[in-house]
Order: C-alpha cells, then structure tokens, then sequence
C-alpha cells in the first residue's frame, strides 16, 4: 500500500516541479502575452 | 425522498446556469473554447469536474475492491501523471497570438497550412468523434448504475432522464459547461469526503480496513474464485505486471494527447493560467482520490463479496446505500451524477463540435455565420447525446477499463503528432500521417489480438514509422512550426493562420 501510496505522491511531485518550472521558463522569456508578470506565481 | 429532493435542487441550478450561459455565447470561439478568456479558479473548477467521471468515482473504487492498491498505480498515479505533462501541451499551443479553436485546427495549421481542406484534420475528427461517443456512452451508463442501485428507478429510466442533464448543460456551449463544472466540483468533493466518512465510521476506522484486506480472501463476487490472502494490499494486486504497465501508460501518456485535454489548454487566458490551472487541479484532486480510494478499499471490509449479477462498478452505490446515513447517501449520490454529468457535457460538446466544425464543414466547404454554426451545432449536440443513451440500454464494459481503451487509442494515435509537432521542427505532415495512421490502427489490431501492452506495440510501431516518413519527406514549411517556436511570426505565417482559422467564418 505504501509504494503505491509513494508512486501517486510521486506523479504530485513531478507534476509540481515541472509546473514550476515551465512558468519560470514564462517569467523569463518576458513575454506578457504568455503570462509573464515578474513573480512566477502571479498571473494576469 | 431526500434523494429525489437533492436531485431537483441540482437540476434546477443545471437548468439555470446553462440559460444564463446561453446569452453570453455569442461567436464560435465563444461555443468551443469560451474566447480564449477563462481565468484561474473557474479554470481549476472546470478541469476538476472533467477529470473527475465515473471511471474515476465508480470505476476506480470498483477496481481497488476487486484488485487492491494496484488500482492507485494504474489509475490514480496513471492519471496524475499524464495531469502532470498537461502543462508541456499547454506551454506551447498558446504561445500564438490567435490560437487555434479545436484539436484537429492545431492538427491541420501544424500539419497542412497550406491545405484549405485539410484530410487529417478531417482523420482526426472522426477518430475523435468514435472515442468521445464511447466515452459519453461510458458516463451514461456511469449514471444509470448510481440512480438505479440507490433509487430503485429503472435503469433505463435513469438513463433517458440523465439525457435532460446532458443536453442542459451541453446546448450552451463551453461556458455553460464550465460554470456547471465548477459547482459539479464542490459537489463531488463534499460528496465524496462525506461517503468516506460514513465508511470510514461504518468500518471503525483505517487500521481495520487495511486489517481486513491484509487477511481476506473472500472472493470479489459470491461464488466466484477465493483471493489470495494479502494480494489486495500488494503493489501488483491481481494484474500482472505487464497488464498493471499497459494500464499506467495508457492512462497516464495518453491523457496529455487526448483531444479535450488539448482543448482545455486552448481556453485559459495565457499560458501561465493554463499550467497553474492544472497544477490547481492536481491539488483539488488529492481530496477527491484520498476518499474514493477510502471509499474503494473500505467497501471489502463492509460487503466482503458482490452479490451474483452485479459488476464492481456498483460497489459504490451498494455501499452508500446501506452505510450512509440520508442526508450524506444523498450528496455522494449527487457527487457520483455530477461527475458523468460533467465530464459527459464535456466530452459531448467536444465530440459534437468536432463532428461539425472540423468534419461537416470541412467537407462541405461551407461558410456559416456565428449563429447558425451555433444553432446547428446545438442539434448535433442532441443528436449525438440522444444517440449515447440508446447505446447504453446494454452497456458492454467496464467503466474504468473503457477508459483505459479509449485513452490508449487517443494516446497511440495522437501522441507523437502533438508532442513530436509542439517541440521538433522537423516534424512534418508525413510523419504525421504515419503516426496517426499506424497507431489507431496498431492499437485497435494488437487490442484484437488480446497484446498485454497494445499502447506500447502501437506507440512504438508508429515511432519508427514517423521517423522513416519525416526523414524520407521534405521538411516542414516554416509557416507550419513557426507559431509554437517564436514570439512573433512572419507575415506568411500569419495570412496562413488567418486563412485557415477563418475558413468557415463570415456567412
């Protein structure tokens, strides 16, 4: 049960680690018609 | 009573909201992606609701009853990671200033710009219009099960009446299915925490539900064949591993590709929205799975095996009724409506459109002017519902494990032309062809065929045969790839896009 407890809050994990990084990705690239803001969890 | 009393509430707000959303549908980027303008938190509602059907709140319990925690590695784990690539789709189909409407308009831009009438775009929409008719099919039986089982009204009965949800909540278009997806939401999660909660009393708490399934052996259905003693708590329950592999990957790679998922992207405001929306999702959903899986493994320690005639689908249902007092049986049973309503409207307007916009209309060449391309697509939406509730008078399947079919089949056939299209150039139309092409056709022939893993033979066949096309054809135009790569775009990219998207306009 465990493991498979850990497999799912892996998949959590990952999904907010490559969430993250694809809107730092945003944050940099300035475009604002993408959604850049200046803080990478602000949106418009 | 209270059942039929909280029913009426729910249909009434239904009623309501989807008039209210049909004064403000007004153009055809309105109907299919709400005008590219959707914001967060409606956002999050919409794709909670969409994710949340009855393969995951009846089908999923029913497997984690008859095969043990596997059922969290195959469908939950499975799903939240194909949640997870979500993003990747979304980071790059907003990136043009005017972006797409539908999947098979990505598919002929991407694909066939220079195509007025694109015949991949029209592939893609009857493949499309196939796996969304199932799916409908698989959220109307999903209902008829929970009206019957806890109403006594007749299966067939609840069937047609599930009808009036549909048909209320899909006519307005995409902003009526998202504002019922956001109550249906709130509605699954209070129903479905409440459902554990009366298991979880009714069963004298978690450690006797993990005692119970570490020494049964009570079979899944009475009469049937004892399990093995322990094997509900094991990571592999009762598949094999090479069943409990093909179901992860079909749930999880062939989400990301699925059409509405890609159509979910399209509609947020940015990209940004988007990823957040999903990463927001991935949160709401830890509270509904935690109580479905409660609900699933708690269920053995409550009704050690289904009576003859019944499939694991219905476990839910048996349970609510028998263990739940009134009140709570009455939410939970709306939860398990509002999850088929929600995710059959969906699936429903994107079948319907897809069936008009990119196959009727791209046949017939036709311009329609935005109020007749709503009004026809309306009756297609009928139509189309009217025909997944006759379909499902005998239901063939199994609710979750239909899922893993048709996600299987969406993710061999469109994987790699969305992936591969978003994030390499080089992809061309050819590549496409072969990748559509070989993989619906090897999914459905290594299905047949009884293969453990049709979506890996299919996906793999189909790589090999995308890289031969690609490097045996010419390289794509730069109008094809140019939207999803740069900031701006050249001019010819740019009376392409106009052209494509605009071809059915302006009647």
């Amino acid at each position: 049960m465990v493991t498979a407890l850990l497999i799912w809050l892996g998949t959590m994990i990952f999904s907010f680690v490559l969430g993250t990084y694809l809107c730092m990705r945003i944050e940099k690239s300035g475009v604002k018609r993408w959604g850049a803001t200046g803080k990478i969890f602000k949106y418009k | 009573m209270m059942y039929i009393i909280v029913l009426a509430f729910y249909l009434l707000f239904t009623i309501w909201s989807s008039v209210k959303s049909l004064k403000n549908t007004e153009s055809i980027s309105d109907f299919t992606t709400g005008g590219h303008r959707m914001g967060l938190l409606l956002g999050i509602g919409t794709t909670t609701a969409t994710w949340v059907s009855v393969a995951s709140v009846l089908g999923v319990p029913g497997y984690l009853y008859s095969s043990g925690v596997a059922a969290i590695i195959g469908w939950v784990a499975g799903w939240c990671l194909g949640g997870a690539l979500i993003p990747l789709v979304a980071y790059k189909i907003r990136r043009p200033e005017t972006p797409v409407r539908t999947f098979p308009e990505f598919i002929h831009l991407r694909y066939e710009p220079y195509k007025q009438n694109s015949p991949l775009r029209m592939i893609v929409g009857i493949l499309m219009t196939i796996g969304y008719f199932l799916l409908v099919h698989i959220q109307v039986v999903g209902f008829g099960i929970v009206f019957e089982t806890i109403t006594g009204i007749d299966y067939k009965i609840a069937i047609f009446a599930f009808l009036i949800f549909l048909l209320f909540t899909s006519i307005g278009g995409f902003w009526s299915v998202a504002a019922t997806d956001t109550l249906n939401t709130v509605l699954i999660v209070i129903g479905v925490v409440l459902g554990s909660g009366a298991v979880l009393a009714a069963t004298g708490g978690l450690q006797n539900i993990v005692d119970t399934l570490s020494t049964t052996t009570a079979p899944t259905i009475a009469g049937g064949p004892p399990l093995e003693q322990g094997i509900l708590l094991s990571p592999l329950g009762t598949f094999s591993l090479s069943a409990l592999i093909s179901i992860f990957i079909s749930n999880s790679l062939g989400s990301p590709a699925s059409p509405h998922w890609v159509t979910r992207m399209l509609a947020p405001k940015n990209i940004k929205v988007a990823i957040l929306q999903i990463m927001g999702t991935i949160g709401v959903l830890l509270f509904i799975m935690g109580p479905l899986i409660i609900l699933g493994l708690g269920a053995k320690a409550l009704l050690p095996s289904l009576p003859a005639g019944k499939t694991t689908d219905y476990i839910v249902p048996l349970i609510i009724q028998d263990y739940a007092p009134p009140l709570v049986g009455a939410m939970t049973l709306v939860a398990l409506c509002a999850a088929a309503v929600s995710t059959a409207n969906s699936m429903l307007l994107t079948a319907g459109t897809t069936l008009y916009y990119d196959v009727y209309l791209g046949i017939f060449s036709k311009k329609v002017s935005d109020k007749d391309f709503n009004k026809r697509l309306r009756l297609i939406i009928f139509v189309l519902g009217f025909l997944a509730v006759i379909s499902a008078i005998k239901p063939p399947w199994f609710l979750a494990m239909g899922f893993v079919y048709v996600y299987g089949g969406f993710g061999a056939a469109f994987f790699l032309a969305v992936f591969l299209g978003l994030y390499w150039k080089r992809m061309n139309a050819a590549g496409a062809y072969a990748g559509i092409l070989i993989g619906s056709v090897g999914y459905v022939v290594s299905k047949a065929m009884g293969a453990s893993n049709p979506f890996l033979i299919a996906a793999g066949i189909s790589l090999i045969g995308v890289i031969l096309a690609v490097y045996t054809t010419k390289k794509p135009p730069i109008e094809a790839y140019e939207p999803y790569f740069e900031e701006k775009v050249s001019k010819s990219t740019d009376r392409v896009l106009s052209s494509v998207i605009n071809r059915s306009e302006g009647a």
